[in-house]
């Protein structure tokens, strides 16, 4: 009887988190009428020119391009500078290391809105807004704790012996980078490379800050541009949601248990 | 991690690779948190007018009355967060690692799920939820004939705030939900049946087995959270602007506010500096409040 009870409970609560996506996206497909008629009702026809009026209206088509190229280029970046980082941690000695460690792990305390205006003042100096090159190494920076953190624990486990007989072979420094550390760490290189992803796709303060002009906003700032002008069109709105989270949702679907795994794994080491 | 100086590259090599990290760390976050805490204490709009005035904005910010409710607001998401977040994640883990519970797999992938979404699009999504006239809420109080039930959700002065707390409840307690799940898989099963054998039954071993053996992670959960809440921007600036009025504006939103509409750069970076420190002090007396708990089961 309790267990009958709990497994209703928590199958409610599993509903209530999956169904308001699960609306945006069969919504997206509905005529506005027959939204604003049956908001929670299936759609019985198919309106897929609610996407053609998003992508109009939002110009979803430039900011889809925009967030990829930043996002990609940020975790490239990333994946790179933070792997070698991490490696040096987790094996070499040198002066200043652990006060250097430190100051990176700090970075994770850090509330970055509170960057944004110090992030803003710095750009406009040099006059680097309105930037994506700049935005991509802004979320690069800003990943820069967590994966270094990932990499550094992960690298520390990996037997020594293996590095020793590389050297013993006469292998170089760059060899033991990449012949030996690099195959070996892909698990963590491609947890650090799906969770900065999705921050880098989802920021939406220092996009709005620091892009100005319209064609080089990134897709969470297209997202405004439904509202406030004339009157809210329900259904192609859903549809400029559906683009801006597809992504996301598809990338979730693919690799859920590795993204809950370095989420916890980021959280709760750190 | 061992020292290991027979097989150290050149220092020269050490210092290109970690070149570009430390580098990229110094200019976005590092010494912007410095330049936050020096430009606090000017007053500023932008041009080349900066005046010197010390201490003035900390003293502003101290009697600022909106600077209040936007703090009061941010305590009030913290309690709210670190009761239904953590509390009931707390309860729904318990729940998936017991024997109880069927389709665990589905329940963690459904629950989780809100959480890899933007800020913005949940934001989006929920203020077509509270919509007065299509919104999905209202609609579904339509249906069951509890019309007396609608509110104005969003523009009611009193609710408002409650309105917020259940998106942002939404989006995060999947989080809590995993690292829990995480916590819970790390506790021997062992104990578990050698409690079962004394005659144990699912609530006892959840207060005086699960509990005790999670604190650490409660602990860390509850910081989490609380350090999360001084953060939330995204679904405030979307979903209510903040408003009506100041009704809903929270710690981030006021700094942004301040700085990018009002033009108020001094100002604006003494409210962030106050809440890093306010972030700060919360997350220390989590840390006592805790670190006692642990000693006692110890």
């Amino acid at each position: 009887m309790v267990s009958a009870l709990m497994n209703v409970m928590i199958a409610a609560l599993s509903v209530f988190c999956l169904f308001p996506v699960a609306w945006m996206l069969y919504s997206s497909v509905k005529d506005e009428a027959a939204f604003k008629r049956n908001i929670i009702g299936l759609p019985t026809e198919f309106h897929f020119e609610n996407y053609a009026a998003a992508i109009k209206t939002g110009k979803m088509d430039i900011a889809f391009v925009n967030s990829v190229l930043v996002s990609v280029t940020a975790v490239a970046i990333l994946i790179f500078i933070a792997f070698m980082a991490g490696v040096i941690f987790a094996r070499y000695a040198f002066k200043g290391k652990m006060l250097l460690y430190t100051m990176f792990l700090s970075g994770m305390l850090i509330p970055v809105h509170s960057l944004l205006i110090p992030v803003f003042i710095e750009l406009k100096f040099f006059s680097l807004i309105n930037n994506r090159l700049v935005l991509a190494l802004i979320y690069t920076a800003f990943g820069l704790p967590k994966a270094i953190f990932l990499v550094t624990t992960f690298a520390a486990t990996i037997p020594r012996e293996i590095e020793e007989a590389v050297i013993m072979d006469g292998g170089s420094t760059f060899d033991i980078f990449f012949k030996v550390f690099l195959p070996i760490s892909k698990p963590v290189l491609s947890t650090v490379t799906i969770l900065s992803f999705l921050d880098a796709w989802n920021e939406f303060p220092f996009s709005l800050i620091l892009m100005g002009k319209p064609e080089l906003k990134t897709l969470p700032i297209a997202l405004t541009y439904f509202t406030g002008q004339h009157s809210v069109q329900y259904t192609p709105m859903m549809a400029g949601l559906t683009i801006a989270t597809l992504p996301v949702v598809v990338i979730y679907f693919i690799f859920h248990k590795k993204i809950m795994e370095g989420m916890v794994a980021g959280s709760v080491k750190g | 991690m061992e020292q290991n100086w027979i097989l150290r590259p050149k220092g020269k090599i050490l210092f290109l690779c970690m070149l570009p990290s430390v580098a990229l760390f110094l200019i976005f976050t590092a010494i912007p948190v410095g330049m936050a805490v020096y430009y606090s204490f000017f007053n500023w709009s932008g041009g080349k007018n900066k005046k010197f005035i010390g201490l003035a904005n900390f003293a502003h910010l101290l009697k600022d009355e909106v600077f209040h409710e936007s703090l009061m607001n941010n305590f009030l998401l913290a309690v709210c967060c670190v009761i239904f977040q953590v509390g009931i994640a707390f309860i729904i883990s318990s729940l998936i690692c017991s024997k109880m519970l069927k389709l665990k797999a589905f329940h963690q992938f459904a629950i989780f799920m809100p959480v890899v979404l933007a800020p913005v699009v949940v934001g989006f999504l929920w203020k077509i939820v509270y919509n007065q006239d299509y919104g999905l809420l209202n609609f579904l109080l339509r249906s069951m004939n509890l019309e007396s039930w609608i509110k104005p959700w969003l523009d009611d002065v009193g609710i408002v705030m409650k309105s917020i707390t259940i998106p942002i409840v939404w989006q995060w307690i999947g989080l809590y939900v995993v690292i829990f799940v995480s916590a819970m898989k790390n506790i021997p099963e062992e104990i578990f049946e050698s409690a079962a054998l004394d005659g144990a039954n699912g609530i006892k071993k959840a207060i005086y087995i699960t509990w005790p053996m999670t604190l650490d992670t409660v602990k860390i959960s509850v910081i989490l959270a609380v350090s999360g809440c001084m953060k939330i921007f995204e679904h405030i600036y979307i979903i209510t602007g903040g408003g009506p009025g100041t009704a809903s504006t929270v710690g981030a939103m006021y700094a942004y506010k301040t700085s990018f509409i009002k033009q108020k750069f001094g100002y604006g970076s003494a409210i962030s500096v106050g809440i890093m420190v306010v972030s700060l002090v919360l997350v220390a007396m989590c840390n006592i409040i805790f670190g006692k708990g642990k000693e006692r089961y110890e």
